[in-house]
This record gives C-alpha cells, structure tokens and sequence, in this order.
C-alpha cells in the first residue's frame, strides 16, 4: 500500500526539491502544503504517513506545526527539512518529536540513509 | 533603461537559494558567539539604481551608518558587490559581541571581522548551490559620517543597473544586533543568475 506523504515548505523549489529527492523505490503518495496552517489542515483530515517540514515558514513556520502535532498525535514521523541548521535549533525540533533533521538542500543520497535509518524503506 | 524582472518562478528559485546560504552564515554567526540567531524568510527585491541612493537615505537617513563593501567575482558572469550595513548603534556594540575589550582593536576592525563570517559564508553557501566558485576582492569600510553613500556606490568599479536587494536581518537574540544585506549586481550579471536559476528549474 502507498504510504502518505506530505512536503510541507513555502517553497515551489524546495517542495520540487524534496519530491526529487524521494528513493525511486518508495512506494508514496505525495501530497504538498505551502505553509504550516495548509499543512495542519490536511494532516488534521487525513492520516499522513510521513511529513516533510520545513521551518522558516509564513503563517504557521515550522515549530508550530511540531508543536501541534506533539500536542495532537497527528504523524509520527516528521522529518525536518531546514536552511536553519543552528544546534539551538536542531535541539528544539529534536525536543518536540521530529524524528531527524535534513539540512538544505536536500538530495537522495542524504534522505535514503534517514529513511533507511529509521526502517521507512 | 532596460526592463529585467524576475518570473515567480526565478523569484522563488533565488529565495530558496538565498534562504540556505543565509541559514549558513546565521549557523556559523549562532556558533562563534555561541547564542541564537533569529531568522525570518528574507525579502528579495529588484531595485533600480536611481532609486537605491533614495532608499538608502530613506532608511537611514535618522542615524549614522557603517557600511562595510565588498566585491566579488565568479565564474560564468556572476559579479557584484555586497553591502553589509550596520546602524551606528549596532556598530558600536559589535566589540562586546566579539567579546574584544573597548579599545582592543579599532570599530573599523570589529566590522571587518564580523562581516567576513557573514558575507563570505553567505556567498559560499550562493556559490556552492549554483556550481559556482568566487574570489573576493579585500573589503572596505565606509562611514556615512565621512563619505555619503551616494559617492560610494558611484564609485564602484562597474556600473549597474538593477540592485539584487536582499533584506536579512540578522538578530542576535543574546545582543540585540541587526544589520542589512544589500547585494548590488550588474545588468548583465543579473542575466547570467537568471541563466543559473533556469537551469536549476529545468532540473526540477
């Protein structure tokens, strides 16, 4: 069965970048949000298997899409995909649930080994 | 005067580059002061450079500032100088920042230093997403108390067109300090970004 996929980033480049970047042998349904509240609302209605966050973000950024998904139970893996890379950073991500952190930009090799890593693949 | 604008699509392709190199410099500012540097989505704009001197003198008409200017050139057309500018105010806080003693080194010094972190791992960071490699000519200080920013950029060493204005600012949580990014780019460079920006978006 495809697993539910949600890329969450103000950026059409980025939400491009991070689609190109999936392992060909994935077997996902993708699906976009361009900013956090976008992303809630779908992740609220539908059961999202994997997200892709990024942080620094209009509306809702980042944080506040883990925040709400720490407090909601909403998807279990989040992977945080960020240009924000400072370790104050990576430690709040890290506090709040998000299980690892890509730094940008992103590419295949970087995120096969996350998802290899955690038995997503 | 010749029209470039950027489509949405380049506009979105130089944000998402910009948003990473800034990232890099605020996590190399974030690690030598070992505090936290605030980011917010930094605002790209095209200026025109008749317009720019009257922006500059809008925007920091009430208080004195320092500018610190620097060239850079790389491959495949891509030049220009970026513009470190930085509030009196915020200048005369950057020793205690850099934890210097008052007095141990001179302002002009304090700035040089602080504007290498950030320029040269901003433009690295720019460098590196477009396959692109740039030399860097030695960077000058500029006080509007003595030199009007008007003249500086008159006397730059080429003439151009359209201002890349990109404001980032830096706020370091710990120290209250701001300071402004201003990259300037000639008429046919910005042609040759746009070249880069296509191509990335091709790939996509």
């Amino acid at each position: 069965m495809n697993i539910p996929v949600l890329i969450c980033d103000d950026s059409t480049l980025a939400r491009k970048q991070v689609k190109k970047s999936l392992p060909s042998n994935w077997d996902v349904e993708v699906q976009f949000a361009s900013n956090g509240r976008e992303a809630l609302n779908i992740m609220r209605e539908q059961q999202i298997g994997v997200l892709f966050l990024d942080l620094t973000m209009p509306e809702i950024d980042g944080i506040g899409v883990l925040e709400a998904n720490h407090a909601e139970k909403l998807v279990d893996f989040t992977i945080v995909v960020s240009a924000d890379i400072q370790p104050e950073m990576q430690n709040r991500v890290a506090e709040l649930g998000a299980l690892a952190f890509i730094q940008k930009p992103v590419n295949t090799t970087k995120l096969t080994e996350i998802l290899q890593q955690y038995g997503l693949l | 005067m010749n029209e470039i604008t950027l489509t949405e699509e380049q506009r979105d392709c130089l944000q998402e580059l910009i948003n990473v190199a800034m990232g890099q410099a605020s996590d190399k500012l974030a690690r030598y002061l070992q505090t936290f540097v605030h980011l917010q989505v930094p605002y790209i704009e095209l200026i025109d450079s008749e317009v720019l001197p009257e922006r500059f003198a809008e925007t920091y008409a009430q208080e004195g500032v320092s500018l610190v200017s620097q060239g850079f050139y790389g491959e495949k057309g891509i030049l220009g100088e970026s513009l470190l500018i930085y509030k009196s105010h915020d200048a005369h806080g950057i020793a205690e920042i850099l934890g210097y003693e008052p007095d141990d080194v001179s302002e002009v010094e304090q700035l040089t230093d602080i504007s290498s972190i950030l320029t040269t791992t901003f433009l690295n960071g720019l460098a590196e997403q477009i396959d692109n490699q740039l030399a860097y000519s030695a960077p000058r200080v500029v006080s509007s108390m003595e030199t009007p920013l008007e003249h500086h950029l008159q006397q730059l060493s080429f003439n151009w067109d359209l201002a890349l204005k990109v404001d980032i600012s830096y706020q370091v949580v710990d120290f209250s300090f701001n300071c402004d990014m201003v990259l300037l780019i000639p008429g046919e460079a910005i042609k040759n970004i746009q070249k880069v920006l296509d191509q990335i978006l091709d790939e996509f």
